[in-house]
């Protein structure tokens, strides 16, 4: 079993970051039932912050929190100039976020151009775990996501903030009624959801090629896991990132990662269709 | 008789003097503006009437045009290379597809509209990528020299005159099906499951079956565009079937009027058009400018830039006396 641990580690990395993705949908589902497909537009101004601030010379750890704050800050001015007009209008803000996206990408298309680039990794030595040799760069993420994720969770579940905003998620109304101002909760959530993109995007800058259509890829399986997790609470990014993450890592090791996708997709349209509350909602019944 | 229904007739009256005032071709590249218009009013036929945003209109319009050239080109087995044939394959192909996603997705448990964006997106992409990967279908390539629909008179549609008058026949037919429809008590019930499912249901109504026969209906006809494309362009690729055309039938049926099925087949003739015009003078900035004005018309015109000149108002049994 030498090539399992390399592929446990693989499967790791790529749930961990996309935890971090779906974290921010899953919340911004669950409070504005907003279907955001502008996500992985901030995914990719977080990848593309990290080459233009690595072009200035800005050393790699610093440029983590800097794209994390450029997502947060789009994310802001998008809710401030297009979401606040129609978040009343769910099926609307699929469509906004959409040409949102279109116009995002192509933006990124003309400043950059529409090939790929590369972004220097900060670790470069392997290290050896368990036996083997493994990038310690992708060890460093698994680490990263896994806390970041870990102080969303603290956030959402242990704050007074965390408290008020699982209020407006469970009962926006009654929320309301009792005194939280839920746009100005909105406002933070969109802009914590496309932060989180953001830094996704950045950490996963220097593993792919930077390239416009990076986004795209990412967000799918997202959306795919949220839905397979379920959208009722932020605990179903977990289960569905795990089911989405480590399927696809296995069938691309074992087939191509095209054939990994189209498994992996109809798989999660066939859990979807089957449970629409998706594996969370398998332990209320 | 209303100005509005008076615009809609004057506007076919227009499409169809053009070859008087076109050469030929003008009139050919115009008759491609028209398959792209029959596609946008087969979604606005789902998403204004029954309210499902699909984003995987492509996918059976790109199954019609794979049907048809693959029928046509005799590819095949057991089926003979007639392109009329194709036609209708197509036809029946891209309902059918859509027939098949529908019955996934409504019966049982069911789906909430939301998600079935999402998951018609995942289908869209599953699509794209199994055209690009199979080889017998030309993969990443796709299929050339789709040959042109023999007409009656020893013509055929490689001719700019009959292929656009063609196309002209096949989108008033398509437009007068859905339009009949919408009006028909059919049509009724699909609003009904648009402003309350749960209420239809109790009515007695068995709403998946009228939200599938509506879908591959308008699958249908999104094959019959899809099917036209691959005899006007020869050629089939798995552009026809993935996400970018998805996007640009959504932004073509928002922009014009997703509820009304002129505006939009108005909204994909005018969107083409000007990004035709466009594209020499401003190049990559085009897909900039139509995202956000995509953004915009979603914002600020939720019936889009059309949808209530164009509207031709309820059948007169549903007017209030």
């Amino acid at each position: 079993m030498s090539g399992f641990l390399p592929l446990a580690l693989d499967a790791l990395n790529y749930t961990s970051v996309l935890l971090l993705v779906s974290i921010g949908l899953v919340i911004v589902f669950g409070m504005m039932q907003v279907i955001n497909l502008a996500h992985g537009e901030f995914f990719l101004v977080g990848a593309y912050a990290v080459l233009v601030l690595q072009g200035l010379g800005v050393p790699f750890w610093l440029t983590l929190p800097l794209a994390f704050a450029a997502g947060g800050l789009l994310g802001l001015v998008c809710d401030a100039a297009i979401l606040r007009f129609i978040y009343h209008r769910p099926a609307d803000t699929i469509l906004a976020t959409w040409g949102l996206s279109l116009a995002i990408r192509q933006a990124i298309v003309i400043i950059f151009g529409p090939s790929s680039q590369q972004v220097v990794a900060p670790l470069t030595e392997p290290v050896n775990v368990f036996g083997i040799s493994y990038s310690s760069y992708r060890l460093a993420i698994i680490a990263i996501a896994i806390a970041v994720a870990a102080v969303v969770f603290a956030v959402l579940y242990k704050t007074a903030f965390g408290l008020a905003a699982r209020a407006a998620m469970a009962n926006r109304p009654m929320a309301q009624c009792l005194g939280i101002n839920t746009r100005r909760l909105d406002r933070v959530t969109f802009s914590l959801g496309a932060a989180l993109a953001g830094f996704s995007g950045a950490v996963m800058a220097p593993l792919m090629s930077v390239d416009p259509q990076m986004g795209m890829g990412f967000v799918l399986p997202a959306f795919l896991s949220i839905l397979v997790g379920g959208v009722g609470s932020p605990a179903g990014a977990i289960w569905g990132s795990v089911v989405i993450g480590g399927s696809t890592t296995a069938a691309a090791s074992i087939w191509t990662p095209v054939i990994a996708q189209i498994i992996v997709f109809s798989l999660s349209i066939a859990i979807i269709r089957f449970l629409p509350a998706g594996l969370s909602g398998l332990r209320r019944k | 008789m209303s100005y509005r229904l008076l615009l809609t007739l004057a506007i076919w009256l227009v499409l169809g003097l053009m070859p008087l005032a076109l050469g030929s071709w003008e009139l050919a590249m115009f008759g491609q503006l028209l398959v792209y218009g029959i596609a946008a009013a087969s979604l606005a036929f789902i998403w204004g009437e029954v309210g499902l945003v699909c984003f995987g209109q492509a996918l059976f319009f790109g199954t019609g045009a794979y049907v048809m050239a693959l029928t046509s080109k005799g590819m095949i087995p057991g089926i003979p290379d007639s392109a009329w044939l194709g036609l209708v394959l197509g036809i029946i192909g891209g309902a059918l597809a859509a027939a098949i996603l529908g019955g996934l997705l409504f019966f049982g448990v069911g789906l909430r509209s939301a998600y079935f964006g999402i998951v018609t997106i995942a289908a869209a992409v599953i699509g794209e990528r199994l055209a690009t990967n199979w080889r017998y279908i030309g993969g990443f390539n796709g299929l050339l020299d789709v040959p042109p629909l023999p007409l009656p008179g020893g013509t055929d549609s490689a001719d700019p005159l009959m292929g656009y008058l063609l196309v002209l026949s096949f989108a008033f037919l398509s437009w007068l099906l859905l339009l009949a429809l919408q009006r028909a008590p059919f049509g009724t019930v699909l609003r009904g499951i648009r402003c309350d499912e749960r209420r239809m249901l109790s009515l007695g109504f068995s709403v998946p079956v009228y939200k599938l026969v509506a879908l591959a209906v308008s699958g249908g006809v999104a094959g019959l565009a899809g099917a036209l494309f691959a005899i006007q362009f020869s050629f089939v690729s798995p552009a026809v079937i993935g996400l970018a055309l998805s996007t640009e039938i959504l932004i073509w049926a928002a922009v014009g009027g997703k509820a009304v099925l002129m505006a939009a087949f108005i909204g994909a003739l005018g969107v083409k058009w000007v990004e035709g015009a466009l594209s020499e003078s401003i190049g990559a900035y085009w897909l900039l400018v139509i995202g956000l004005a995509f953004v915009a018309v979603i914002v600020i015109f939720p019936h889009g830039l059309l949808g209530r000149l164009l509207d031709t108002g309820l059948p007169k049994r549903l007017r209030r006396p």
